[in-house]
């Protein structure tokens, strides 16, 4: 997929969907939305729809960074106090270490 | 250009057999696919099973591909797109968490089900938005890459080993007879498909260039993106794969890949040293070198598997068995040549 040989409005609708599709719990959506439109929003001589696609892309951006800390705290909480949390910590893992408590 | 995907995947293959042992480990689970057990008593025994077993997968193979051709031809493209979301759904979904388990098992890693769920439908779900409906080249490409990369490994995984082999070879011959023939089905379903000016189904093509959808089939699968204004040219291969040489880039079937890492994940996993390896490695880019040179003269569909995996297998026996017996004696006896 080729975003140069779309027509303006085509790639404002694509940036619109990928934007709404990444509030089902899916931030590397935003990411792919981010990193695929950047170039259009920011680089490209203004054109009708920029400006659209440029908030799209910055709420996206947004969206990313937020899920981005979600995850890493929850992340770090796990993995420090898995131990610690005996039985609860064993039903929520998915892999469980050998030979570390 | 078709070198470095092919490369990655082959490096994925290759990485993840020496890594992570879950994928050499055999514990008697086979494919329904191939019945015969290898675990026999006689060498005869074994080598008997080993063909009983291929002719089955390439019966599997065969039947599919000849009702994947006849669904084409009658328009039932619904069903078809139903199957191949279907498979993709299940790869992109099911074989990565199991390979996403399988290496937090290797590096011993704890992991949390709320974590890998956000993991997995993430890649799943973006994976199925880029295959299968609009998403940035790379990201497809990246997509299928790592698509072959896993269906190679659990065939590595799951096919017993010498059927493994006589399966590969027995594949090639099966491409070259389907993609060539007159009445052969992949040549059949591109004809059909160039008669009537379109695209196909979404298939499992890999594309340097944009534009076509691409989409999964398994275990039948087959590449036919059609451009309305461009290229006839293609690389057709048995499983799936079509390459289209086209003005742009060139295309190559994912089942090419799918069974040219099979070939290099096998010689990692049971070939001794990295020499087999790296051997296979090079004997199928020259077969891909070759298999380009000749779409690029003949200009037309062509079957990808022959030429590479033939010189991929004599590489494989040949290093194997006389080139690292040789340089072991000469690193034992400290003679440098």
């Amino acid at each position: 997929m080729n975003l140069e040989r779309l027509p303006n409005e085509e790639k404002l609708t694509l940036c619109r969907k990928y934007y709404f599709g990444g509030f089902a719990f899916l931030p590397f959506l935003w990411l792919v939305n981010v990193v695929w439109f950047f170039k259009e929003a920011f680089v490209e001589p203004t054109y009708t729809e920029q400006l659209q696609i440029k908030t799209y892309v910055k709420r996206s951006g947004l969206g990313f960074l937020l899920w981005v800390a979600v995850l890493t705290t929850w992340i770090t909480i796990f993995q420090h106090f898995r131990a610690e949390w005996g039985e609860v910590g064993d039903y929520l893992s998915f892999t469980i270490p050998l030979g570390i408590p | 250009m078709l070198f470095v995907p092919v490369t990655l995947c082959m490096v994925v293959v290759v990485a993840t057999i020496k890594s992570v042992s879950f994928y050499t480990e055999k514990n008697g689970q086979q494919l329904i696919y191939t019945p015969f057990t290898e675990d026999t008593d006689t060498v005869g025994e074994r080598l008997l099973n080993s063909v009983l077993n291929t002719i089955i997968m390439i019966s599997v193979i065969v039947v599919m591909t000849i009702f994947l051709v006849v669904l084409y031809k009658y328009r039932c493209y619904k069903f078809i797109h139903g199957w191949l979301i279907l498979s993709s759904l299940m790869m992109l979904f099911w074989f990565s968490f199991m390979y996403l388990g399988e290496v937090f098992k290797t590096y011993n890693l704890a992991m949390d089900y709320p974590t890998v769920a956000m993991i997995i439908w993430n890649f799943g779900v973006v994976g199925m938005i880029c295959i299968h409906w609009k998403g940035p080249l790379q990201l497809q490409q990246a997509y299928l890459i790592a698509i072959s990369a896993l269906m190679a490994l659990v065939f590595i995984k799951y096919l017993p080993e010498w059927s493994a082999w006589v399966i590969l070879g027995a594949i090639s011959v099966y491409d070259l007879v389907a993609v060539l023939c007159p009445k052969g089905p992949l040549r059949m379903l591109v004809e059909t498909a160039q008669e009537r000016n379109e695209p196909i189904f979404p298939a499992l093509i890999y594309s340097s260039a944009m534009i076509w959808m691409v989409g999964m089939a398994n275990p039948a699968r087959h590449a036919e993106p059609t451009n309305q204004d461009t290229g006839t040219f293609c690389l057709i291969s048995a499983y799936n794969p079509l390459a289209l040489t086209m003005l742009r880039g060139v295309k190559l079937g994912l089942g090419d890949f799918i069974f040219y890492s099979v070939l290099v994940g096998k010689a990692a996993a049971t070939g001794g040293d990295w020499n087999t390896t790296l051997a296979c490695f090079v004997a199928i880019l020259i077969g891909l070198c070759l298999t380009l040179l000749l779409l690029a003269i003949f200009k037309k569909a062509l079957p990808a598997l022959p030429i590479s995996i033939t010189f991929g297998l004599v590489f494989y026996f040949s290093t194997d068995n006389l080139v690292r017996p040789f340089m072991d004696n000469l690193a034992a006896h400290q003679f440098y040549i």
